[in-house]
């Protein structure tokens, strides 16, 4: 599959931070981008389509970014797909308990698609969903 | 759609949350030791205007909301009466600061602005200063460790 066509999820309580990823991801060349509001449409949209890629920012209620990774690595379905933390949450005890959950990349904002597109790659390739 | 335009659609979302915030600020002021779980509403608004304003290059606004969070972070576990209500009073000054700098994003910061920043920095300090932070590097080290 073309990078351009890997399905990629976007959970983000944020409104205008859904718009700018998805238009940094567009820049990146990735097109086929799903945006959700929180953890629980991001769980409703992992179990309708898959998904080579989630995207998940930290602090959304009700479910927020941790509780979905963790959802996401527990699942006997979707514990592999490749789960990036893009977020402005840089305390080191927050960082360090989403590594050890098992999050692929962690990007503190602001973005640019210099960044999003080297580090993206990276955990595809590391994925072997991207070669 | 433009830079500005984005701004524009980030000022209109985040005045919801400012007003989020100020509810709940209302609320803890009603009852301070009953009610002072709620600082964890407005740390989470503060956090979320903090998130993207730093992803627009609103480098006012996020030093504000970045005093906000911490503080409201801080209050979450604040012992004493005197304590909270200090947190509530920083708080809504940074709040109605990020609620004006919202509707002036393009202005420079004041010289009132500075001593409301100072004095957030001093109040912070006083309550045990801020979580330790980590830059990118960090993360790439610790994330290359796993």
């Amino acid at each position: 599959m073309e990078a351009r066509d890997l399905p990629i999820l976007v959970v983000d309580d944020v409104q205008a931070m859904r718009a700018q990823i998805r238009s940094l991801l567009a820049g990146a060349g990735y097109k086929n981008v799903i945006t959700v509001g929180n953890g629980v449409e991001g769980k409703e949209a992992l179990d309708k389509a898959p998904f080579s890629l989630v995207i998940a920012d930290w602090h959304m209620t009700p479910i927020n970014g941790m509780e979905f990774l963790k959802y996401v690595r527990q699942h006997a379905v979707h514990s592999q797909i490749a789960f990036v933390m893009i977020t402005a949450e840089d305390a080191k005890e927050q960082v360090i308990e989403a590594i050890s959950q098992g999050v692929d990349d962690y990007l503190i904002k602001p973005l640019t698609i210099e960044k999003i597109t080297s580090r993206i790659e990276n955990v595809l390739r590391r994925k072997k969903v991207l070669t | 759609m433009s830079h500005i335009e984005k701004i524009h659609d980030f000022i209109q979302e985040l005045n919801g949350f400012a007003a989020t915030a100020e509810e709940t600020l209302k609320k803890i002021e009603e009852n301070l030791e009953q009610n002072k779980g709620l600082f964890s509403v407005f740390y989470e608004r503060m956090f979320a205007i903090r998130g993207t304003a730093q992803q627009l290059g609103l480098d006012n606004i996020t030093q504000i909301a970045r005093l906000g969070e911490e503080i409201a972070h801080n209050a979450t576990i604040a012992q004493t009466r005197p304590q909270i209500r200090k947190c509530v009073s920083s708080l809504w000054d940074a709040l109605t600061t990020v609620k004006y700098l919202l509707e002036h994003h393009t202005e420079e910061t004041s010289e009132e602005q500075n001593i409301l920043i100072h004095r957030l920095e001093n109040t912070l300090r006083v309550l045990g200063g801020s979580r330790e932070k980590v830059s990118s590097d960090d993360i790439d080290a610790l994330l290359k460790r796993k």
